[in-house]
């Protein structure tokens, strides 16, 4: 039986903020898919902390990621309102078309 | 940690709890109140802003404060930058008043939001723990995602917004990455321990995750190669965020950097150093070079910005030995002539009240418009670094630092940068004062016409007070020793 | 006591920047009247003021303060601090009364003298802007104000003369003006620079309390060590040289007469080219222990006393004469300096201010009795018409020559104070300071020539019949280029003159009333203050404010100087008289005669010994081939090739960059990913 030591979880939450980082640039479907990445990124660092405040024995970590999920739920509140309008001017959330803007 | 050392603390923190408590009432206000309300916001909320200053200047201590075990910093570096960053943001406020009006988006949560933006930068310049740098920056940035997609029914707007989130989310998320890695490797979020940490170890987790960190703020800085989303945003947002955008926000996040490699990192400046001083270059270049092409005026200015943003890295990477008051002395300065520029381009409006952000909608501006045009004037000489305006003496003081600190290339390429970001402010200077009008140009509204004034006024006639400021931030600077 | 004397001097400084600031801003809106009524009441204000502490001072009933009146702090930089102050002592005293009683004499003046111009607004601003410029300089009470006021008079005079911003010559003499008074400010500068690279300071109190720690100090680059005080002193004369006209940068002063004539009068006579005495002066504790430096301070000013004084005697413009005769005076202050009778420098510039100031504004009543006609060859018999100013003239003549009894306290002003200066280089040579004898006998020779030039000047222009052309002298016009019309319509009232007599009419109240009281102090102001300037009260009345080391102990010693010593300026001064009677009264043509007979040497002298030419040849050509060499080629090929090359590669290189902002998310995260992982490498590779 394998022991679950700390490097496992810095590996697995490095492989998920990867995916996340990759969902952002890879994906060029969907606006919502990049928020779920965002997502994934903020949870990746949140394992992270766990991780590091359980084997520093320091309760640090543990406060920090309270703070990042609070934080990660108002963002998801403020993109989805800005995605809501953007809907109503382009009538399509397809990551392709977000380049009005350029140059 | 008991109550009394709990008010004992707060009782420094009176210009952030004025902020904090004003944003609250004022967004109460909003919401029982009808929507006549919109300027009494507007204006309570420049109230609220200039008694937050006012108080940090008042309350000042004089020796570094650290509170709440560490993660909070009240001292004259911060309070410098407080200062300038709550007068901008004043008048980035005001700025706002008439435009917004105009275009039937007069909501009370405009200057509430902006409000808490400032907050968050309040946060940002006196964090002294990682946990206090995030709560500021995103503090700061989720209230800023909104003002760029302010204009709902604008698609260039919510595309910025979007934009804006997809890559500050990002940002955020590096950031965060390297604060865990710091965090895991050193067991200590704090700037005063880290710096001990720092000193003894080749510890490359707690390197990698200062990368990192430093990247993430690089972002809200936007320096090259993080700088991307500056130009969208600059020309989607509604120009009144624009002109916020490019001021108070960059001068939090260029102190919140100083800080962090100041502070935490000041005893290894060689392990940053190069990192800092390729972004400068980078930002340099990119400022100066993409800023040709441009042919509005809004993303000439985000150009500018990351230009300029590229001049206080170079006092970054002076060190915290010559860099901290240089940067303040300089940062403020862009901060104040930065937000006179978003004052003028606001105050081009055609016959039917329509912004002209063209540059070529420029043309013959001096003849319609002959202070507008010297305001316009002024505020480009002095950000190109002409003396006896304001703009060189933060510039010179930078080339001073650089000289100082050991980095002498990033001297000479700043003198380049500034040579070439010369030739793309005159040409619009060119265009101004020697080619025929084509449009008929309306000047701006009463509220944008004062702020304009009254900041031009600032640029120059704090002129012959160059002294003072310099004394100031040369005082407040030398903190870090 | 000291509250009154603080509030007086306040006013003093400060009220004429008032006046420039209503004339100069409100100038246009305001009827003219008020502008000139401001400016002028607030100089009188100023004047009364700056008198009443001078002669309380002088009385002994006032006490001035020892801190100079800090007004507020200007510079505080890293240990280098400037405070706008207010100093008082003597020599700011001094010149106090002496800026402020002449230039609200001149105001006053200008009511009359520029009656017809259009801009009176704009030339009162100037006049009141440049007398505060100056009360700034007299008054500093540290190097950085004394440069600000420095360079404020530098301003002010080259408006004004280039007040007649029409005429080309005008314009060409102010940039002449300003560029060799750049010349002489390079080393003003270099010279404040040393003061503070040597002393850690520029506030004067300081580095002179600091200056026995200082005597020995050298600097210099490597192995070319110089003593410190000499360089110091060297480059700070040279400031003064420039500003005070002195030999080799002289030659902007006579030019500088293309001014308005009370500009002349106030400016280029009577105060700011006495700024650089001033400056020797105040800084006398460094010139007494540089004493190489001191002997070329006596030096150039006995070689510009006597220079000046030749080519005086051979120019026919009024006005350019009073300039040389100016440039030959402060010769005279200089060379005095230059040995150490700082107070008799002084007491030369106090009288010097009064009887040049009248004779400049008595030409100036001339010139405008004669519808500006300057060319004394074109005057004569203005006597009749002008009896008034042929009266002031006269005194002011005797006044310059320094007419009086010698061993008594009868005589002009100008007896008192050149008698003081030749009887102490006299004194001074017998202790054997270098270049006193050569003073001495220039001074004498220079005193001869004085008194002929000034005395031709007189007869020329009063004496015999008119010369010029009854109606022609009208056209010439062109100096009064603002009020080509008002000057004929005012010319044809008294076009019916009987032959002989000058076509002239007296001049007005107003321009008489300020001659009056100058005349005044021409007669009046060396007897009453010979005693406190120079005699015995002088250790009293200059206190501090004048350091002679301890062994120069000349003031005292010119008093014990033989009779003929004493005798040497009145006779020579009577010669000349005898000599511009000979010349110029008694024998009609005599002098055309000499000057053809002479050819050469009247050229020489005429041309102003061909140092406008000179300069011409190897300055002005000299930079101009330069130039043309670096513009031809080192510019238009080489650098243009070079700039232009990198401009159009730019330009390219941002087309192709752009790109990059391709306006997609995706782009954009990519690059941040890239970004991130490149710095992550290198800090790992750092770390190796």
């Amino acid at each position: 039986m394998m022991e679950i030591g700390l490097t496992h979880y810095l590996a697995f939450a490095a492989a998920l903020f990867t995916i996340g980082v990759f969902g952002i640039f890879v994906n060029r479907k969907n606006i919502i898919v990049i928020l779920m990445s965002v997502e994934m990124i903020l949870l990746a660092v949140n394992v992270n902390f766990v991780a590091f405040s359980v084997f520093l024995g320091d309760l640090v970590g543990q406060i920090f990621a309270m703070f990042v999920l609070t934080v990660a739920a108002a963002e998801a509140a403020v993109v989805l309102a800005i995605l809501v309008v953007y809907f109503r001017n382009r009538g399509t959330i397809a990551v392709d078309d977000l380049n009005v803007l350029k140059g | 940690m008991n109550l009394a050392s709990v008010t004992h603390d707060l009782a420094f923190m009176t210009p952030e709890l004025v902020i904090a408590v004003g944003a609250m009432l004022l967004v109460l206000m909003g919401a029982f109140v009808s929507k006549s309300a919109y300027r009494a916001i507007t204006y309570l909320s420049v109230v609220v802003l200039l008694v937050a200053g006012f108080l940090g200047v008042q309350h000042a201590p004089d020796n570094a404060q650290v509170l709440f075990n560490g993660s909070y910093v009240v001292d004259a570096f911060g309070g410098f930058a407080k200062l300038i960053i709550a007068l901008t943001a004043a008048c980035a406020i005001l700025l706002s008043a008439d435009y917004l009006a105009e275009r039937n988006l007069e909501k009370p949560e405009y200057p509430v939001l902006a409000l808490l933006a400032v907050l968050g930068m309040y946060v940002m310049v006196s964090a002294h723990d990682l946990l206090a740098v995030y709560m500021g920056v995103e503090l700061q940035s989720l209230a800023l995602y909104v003002l760029a997609a302010y204009a709902r029914d604008d698609r260039k707007s919510s595309e910025a917004g979007l934009k804006y989130f997809v890559l500050g989310a990002l940002s955020s998320g590096i950031l965060l990455y390297g604060v865990s890695l710091i965090y895991g490797f050193t067991g200590t979020i704090n700037f005063g321990k880290l710096m001990t940490i720092a000193k003894d170890t080749s510890n490359v987790g707690l390197i990698f995750g200062m990368v990192f960190v430093l990247s993430g703020i690089a972002f809200k800085m936007s320096v090259a190669p993080f700088h991307m989303w500056t130009p969208d945003v600059y020309e989607g947002a509604p120009t009144p965020s624009t002109a916020f955008f490019a001021t108070a926000p960059k001068m939090a996040a260029a102190i919140l950097l100083g800080r962090f490699l100041f502070e935490a990192f000041g005893e290894v400046v060689s392990q940053w150093r190069d990192v800092v001083s390729i972004m400068a270059v980078l930002s340099m270049f990119v400022g100066a070079i993409f800023a040709l092409q441009q042919t509005n005026m809004k993303r000439l200015l985000a150009y500018s910005s990351i230009l300029n943003m590229g001049y206080a890295m170079v006092a970054i990477a002076a060190g915290p030995v010559y860099g901290p008051s240089a940067l303040l002395l300089f940062t403020a300065i862009y901060a104040i002539t930065s937000v006179g520029m978003f004052g003028v381009l606001l105050s081009m409006r055609d016959a039917k009240g329509k912004e002209i952000t063209k540059i070529s909608g420029y043309s013959g501006l001096s003849k319609q418009r002959p202070l507008l045009s010297l305001a316009l004037t002024i505020m480009f000489f002095s950000i190109t670094g002409i003396p006896p305006l304001l703009g060189f003496f933060g510039k010179f003081q930078i080339f001073i630092a650089a000289v100082d600190g050991g980095v002498m290339p990033l001297a000479l390429i700043l003198v380049i940068a500034s040579v070439i970001s010369a030739f793309y402010y005159l040409r619009v200077l060119k265009v101004v004062w020697f080619d025929e009008p084509s449009v008929e140009i309306v000047g701006g509204l009463a509220t944008t016409k004062v702020t304009v004034t009254g900041v031009t006024l600032m640029i120059a006639l704090l002129t012959p007070f160059i002294g003072l400021i310099y004394t100031a931030s040369m005082a407040a600077g030398h903190f870090f020793k | 006591m000291n509250v009154t004397v603080e509030t007086l001097a306040l006013i003093v400084v400060f009220a004429p920047v008032i006046g420039a600031i209503i004339a100069g801003l409100f100038g246009r809106v305001l009827p003219a009247k008020v502008s000139m009524t401001v400016t002028t009441g607030l100089l009188m204000v100023a004047a009364a003021s700056a008198i009443t502490i001078f002669i309380g001072y002088w009385d002994k009933s006032l006490v001035l303060p020892d801190e100079p009146i800090r007004i507020f702090k200007w510079i505080d930089v890293a240990g280098f601090t400037s405070t706008w102050s207010i100093r008082l002592d003597a020599i700011s005293v001094v010149m106090m009364a002496v800026v402020t009683s002449v230039s609200s004499m001149v105001h006053l003046y200008s009511w009359g003298y520029m009656s017809d111009d259009p801009f009176k607004p704009r030339f009162f601003a100037y006049l009141s802007l440049f007398t505060f410029a100056m009360l700034s300089l007299v008054t500093a009470a540290d190097f950085m104000q004394l440069f600000f006021g420095w360079e404020g008079v530098g301003l002010a005079s080259y408006l004004l003369i280039g007040f007649y911003f029409l005429k080309r010559s005008a314009n060409d003499a102010q940039i002449k003006a300003f560029v060799v008074n750049r010349v002489g400010d390079f080393g003003f500068v270099l010279g404040i620079m040393s003061v503070y690279f040597v002393f850690g300071t520029i506030e004067f109190k300081d580095v002179f309390h600091a200056i026995p720690h200082h005597i020995h100090d050298t600097m210099g680059w490597g192995k070319l060590q110089l003593p410190a005080m000499e360089v110091i002193a060297l480059l700070l004369f040279i400031g003064a040289m420039g500003k005070s006209a002195q030999f080799l940068l002289h030659t902007w002063l006579p030019d500088a007469m293309e001014g308005p004539t009370p500009v002349s009068a106030l400016i280029h006579a009577a105060t700011m080219v006495t700024a650089g005495v001033v400056l020797v002066t105040l800084c006398s504790p460094i010139f007494q222990v540089a004493p190489f430096a001191s002997g070329v301070v006596t030096l150039i000013g006995a070689i510009t006393a006597i220079f000046a004084a030749t080519i005086g005697i051979a120019q026919n413009d009024i006005k350019r004469v009073i300039a040389y005769s100016t440039c030959s005076q402060l010769g005279y202050m200089f060379f005095a300096a230059g040995i150490g009778v700082y107070q008799a420098a002084m007491f030369h510039l106090f009288t010097h201010a009064f009887f040049k100031a009248m004779l400049f504004l008595g030409a100036g009543s001339v010139i405008h009795g004669l519808h500006h006609e300057q060319d004394m060859r074109k005057m004569g018999g203005v006597w009749k018409p002008m009896k008034i100013t042929y009266a002031i003239m006269l005194i002011g003549t005797l006044a310059i020559t320094g007419v009086g009894i010698p061993g008594t306290n009868f005589g002009f002003a100008g007896f008192f104070s050149k008698d003081a200066i030749i009887e102490s280089a006299f004194a001074a040579s017998s202790e054997g300071l270098p270049f006193a004898t050569f003073a001495f006998w220039m001074g004498i020779l220079a005193a001869f020539l004085t008194s002929f030039y000034s005395w031709r000047l007189a007869f020329m222009t009063f004496t015999g019949t008119f010369r010029g052309d009854a109606h022609g002298g009208h056209h010439d016009d062109d100096a009064h280029a603002h009020a080509v019309h008002a000057a004929h319509v005012e010319g044809h009232h008294d076009a019916h003159q009987e032959d002989g007599v000058a076509p002239a009419h007296e001049s007005p109240l107003v321009m008489l009333v300020p001659l009056f009281i100058l005349a005044f102090g021409a007669i009046f102001a060396g007897f009453i203050f010979n005693d406190a300037f120079v005699g015995e009260g002088a250790h009293d009345f200059w206190g501090h404010a004048i350091y002679v080391s301890p062994e120069n102990h000349i003031l005292h010693a010119r008093h014990n100087v033989p009779e003929w010593v004493k005798f040497m300026p009145l006779t020579v001064t009577l010669l000349g008289l005898l000599g511009a009677m000979i010349v110029y009264l008694w024998n009609k043509g005599l002098g055309e005669k000499i000057a053809k007979a002479t050819g050469p040497i009247h050229a020489f002298l005429y041309n102003k010994w061909y140092f406008d030419e000179l300069y011409d040849a190897v300055f002005v050509k000299g930079a101009r081939a330069l130039g043309d060499f670096f513009w031809k080629v080192g510019d238009q090929k080489l650098i243009d090739g070079i700039i232009n090359g990198i401009a159009s590669d730019t330009n390219i290189i941002s087309k192709k960059s752009v790109k990059v902002q391709s306006g997609y998310v995706y782009h954009y995260a990519f690059i941040m990913l890239i970004a991130l992982v490149a710095f992550g490498a290198l800090v790992l590779l750092k770390k190796g």
